[in-house]
């Protein structure tokens, strides 16, 4: 019995082996056939894992831009849709394999820069424009001509609340960042580099400390930032961190201004900390109460509808996501053709894209050149658009 | 008379089998047959081998339940990209905090690289082996789990030297090795399969030679080990010592691979894969794991058009989405293991008097269950 069981699932084994081989070349020459009147664009995106619930949020938005644009040049646009598991191995496999097996367009992706830093070589090498919704690490693009993204940079972002701080008054500050967390380091360290530049003074950043992973007892970092007294704390940070470092800092007496980064716009956040979020400055992408662009218009009130209800706030990745797919269309349009050279090249040409997050131009790296980030505080139990920062 | 005739024919096949799988290695790395996309799972199929092996020699043939390969994977795989980014990147890598001004200053190429990674995760191995190995069963993998997370944290926050949370990138690929010559030159494929031949062939002398059987002594029994003269504490460090070479050779090679390392790539989940792979293959198997490294990984490869939209008949099924792949994934692996309860192979190795056993065994039995009442 067991033997031929085992018997069995060999047969399995080889059959669905050899159905996944005729299923590549029915694929393969069926496309030869269709190739005429579909685009493939290949999004991958980590659908499970540790950022599974930020890519889901992603990819929402970039169906929501097909289901609004399925059309370019007269052709239907595909999605070819795979999961990264927030894995690099993964990643770069899955990417080899939009590639390679479904011949894609170009690319869009990844929540994690990580993935998307794996993932660069090969979409190097294959000469396929790739596009990164949210993946803000400078050294996805950097060196790399086929990798273009939607958002802006973690040094932009952080020179940004750099300056609003300064706006608001302030000639110290103490910064609060997350252990191993790539984008809370990276984020920090830029805010401190900028802050010291525009005070013109190295000991302007009175202290910086460091939380691990899990804590949820920052008494320790908060009593010391206390002894120090600055203008203002900087402490970019995930979702569940943020409201206890905001609620422990006002229970300790702490008066100074509290910034977050773009992870900080969450209802959630007002929820937990309650009337101690009150008077919290963040800097995020776009703001709903107050559209950028008619295309901005358009997408908040149709996709507001479209989640249901489903999430109180429009993610600003799912804005991204949006706009990434956008502009790969905008970009083929141009092109006129689907080959990666010539999508690279109208990718770079771009000029004044509106997108649903601001202007879009690209830099020389392929960075989105954003001029514009948006500030919120927190009045009333509801973020409250404040200022739109622009920096030259 | 007989067994000689059979032992040549054997023979005969193993140089065959070696001879194929060497003109396929040479179709697919020159683009001949196959794409990038086979190449790459394949290149990561054969990385996974060598740790899989590697973990086996410690935990199937010693008997060791050692959970700390994703450590030792972590310091070889850092190695490889300290020692091979060019200097001139070095600037725009660590952005944030500038790297040790000495080791800025340092590049080596890469095999040489790739050695002292794995000579370091094996010194380590023993400096740790020493005091972690007198404890026995679930506390040396609670000690071993715990080693390789202390790892991770350390990479983490010595940012002079590994750049912190924000990882190294732009690793050199594996370079092609040039033979001007014969005008031949060796790609990437070559390397990842010779070094996984060459550690699987190690392993596999190293298990069958006396070493091997002390190995497997103390497995069955340490304290009746220790009666025959065998050294249980030596043999332990010096097991663990070698599989922690094995896997930081296979750390460095997924580096330079993959271009990138970040310590939250060496969390402690991805132990759990190679444990799956041995556990799967049979513990004590090493023919079993090679089989099982290349199921797992090209596997979940294969299962991928479970994410994508079916329409069947005009309708859409909605499970067909992402992530139904792993779900599918998980399925399998409780049936495998249901049904196969000491892995694939067990403690057995493939041969081919067992393939030509195990056919040879099917038919009478086909005709009995045939004939007989079930």
């Amino acid at each position: 019995m067991k033997r031929k069981i085992s018997l069995f699932l060999c047969f399995m084994m080889v059959f669905t082996m050899f159905t996944a081989c005729s299923n590549e070349q029915g694929t393969s020459t069926s496309e030869a056939g269709s190739d005429e009147d579909v685009i493939k664009i290949g999004v991958f995106e980590p659908l499970t894992g540790e950022n599974g619930g930020g890519g889901l949020q992603e990819l929402d938005g970039i169906e929501y831009a097909n289901k609004m644009y399925p059309e370019v040049l007269g052709k239907k646009i595909q999605l070819v849709v795979v999961d990264n598991k927030s894995d690099k191995g993964e990643g770069t496999t899955s990417v080899s394999r939009l590639i390679e097996k479904d011949k894609v367009a170009a690319i869009i992706g990844s929540y994690g820069s990580g993935v998307s830093i794996a993932a660069g070589d090969i979409i190097k090498n294959a000469k396929i424009p790739a596009m990164g919704a949210s993946c803000t690490n400078p050294m996805v693009t950097q060196g790399n001509e086929y990798y273009f993204r939607a958002c802006f940079i973690d040094p932009f972002q952080g020179k940004v609340m750099a300056n609003y701080a300064l706006e608001k008054g302030a000639k110290t500050a103490a910064v609060i960042m997350q252990n191993g967390d790539d984008y809370s380091i990276g984020l920090g360290n830029f805010f401190i580099k900028s802050f010291k530049e525009l005070t013109g003074d190295e000991n302007s950043i009175i202290d910086v400390s460091e939380f691990q992973v899990n804590d949820t007892d920052f008494n320790s970092i908060l009593t010391n930032i206390k002894a120090k007294n600055p203008d203002v704390i900087f402490a970019p940070s995930s979702l569940t961190t943020a409201p206890l470092i905001i609620s422990q800092a006002r229970d300790l007496g702490i008066k100074s201004l509290i910034m977050g980064g773009d992870t900080w716009e969450n209802p959630s956040v007002i929820d937990v900390a309650g009337s101690d979020a009150e008077g919290i400055f963040i800097s995020t992408f776009f703001d709903e109460s107050n559209p950028a662009t008619e295309e901005a218009r358009s997408f908040i009130e149709g996709y507001r509808e479209e989640l249901g209800g489903k999430e109180p706030n429009i993610p600003a990745v799912a804005a991204l996501g949006y706009d990434a797919y956008l502009l790969i269309r905008d970009a083929i349009e141009r092109a006129g053709s689907t080959n990666g050279d010539a999508i690279k090249d109208a990718l770079n040409s771009t000029k004044d894209f509106e997108g649903v997050t601001g202007i879009i131009n690209f830099t020389e790296e392929g960075d989105a050149d954003k001029n514009i980030a948006v500030i919120k505080t927190v009045e009333n139990g509801k973020f409250k658009y404040i200022d739109t920062v622009e920096i030259k | 008379m007989i067994t000689n005739k059979k032992n040549t024919l054997f023979r005969k096949l193993n140089i065959l089998t070696v001879i194929i799988a060497i003109i396929l290695l040479y179709l697919i790395d020159s683009d001949i047959v196959g794409n990038q996309y086979i190449k790459r799972i394949l290149n990561l199929c054969a990385i996974y081998t060598i740790v899989s092996v590697s973990m086996n020699l410690v935990n199937g043939f010693t008997g060791l339940f050692s959970l700390g390969q994703a450590g030792f994977m972590a310091i070889g795989a850092y190695t490889v990209a300290i020692f091979t980014v060019p200097v001139e990147l070095r600037e725009s890598i660590f952005y944030v905090v500038p790297q040790n001004p000495v080791l800025s200053q340092i590049q080596i190429p890469f095999f040489p690289a790739l050695l002292i990674g794995g000579l370091l995760a094996a010194l380590v191995a023993i400096l740790i082996g020493m005091p972690v190995l007198r404890l026995k069963s679930d506390y040396l993998a609670i000690a071993t789990l715990g080693f390789s997370e202390i790892i991770r944290i350390i990479f983490t926050n010595i940012k002079t030297i590994t750049n912190g949370a924000l990882g190294i990138n732009r690793i050199p690929a594996i370079p092609s090795l040039e033979l001007d010559n014969f005008n031949i030159s060796f790609g990437p494929m070559w390397s990842i399969f010779g070094i996984a031949a060459l550690s699987v062939l190690l392993i596999s002398l190293l298990v069958n030679s006396s070493y091997g059987r002390a190995f497997k002594a103390i497995r069955e029994d340490d304290i009746a080990a220790q009666a025959m003269g065998i050294s249980p504490f030596k043999h332990k460090v010096m097991s663990f010592a070698i599989g922690a070479f094995f896997a930081g050779i296979g750390g460095g090679l997924l580096a330079s691979l993959l271009g990138t390392v970040d310590p939250k790539q060496f969390y402690f989940t991805m132990t759990y894969n190679f444990l799956l792979i041995i556990v799967l293959g049979g513990m004590g198997s090493i023919s079993g794991t090679v089989i099982a490294s290349f199921i797992v990984t090209a596997g979940l490869e294969l299962l991928r058009f479970f994410d994508e939209p079916l329409t069947l008949f005009g309708v859409n099924i909605p499970i067909f989405r992402a992530g139904l792949r792993m779900v599918i994934y998980s399925i399998l692996l409780m049936v495998l293991v249901l049904f196969f309860r000491n892995g694939l192979l067990g403690q057995k190795e493939l041969s081919w008097n067992a393939i030509i056993g195990w056919f040879k065994n099917k038919m009478p039995s086909h005709k009995k269950s045939e004939g007989g009442a079930l």
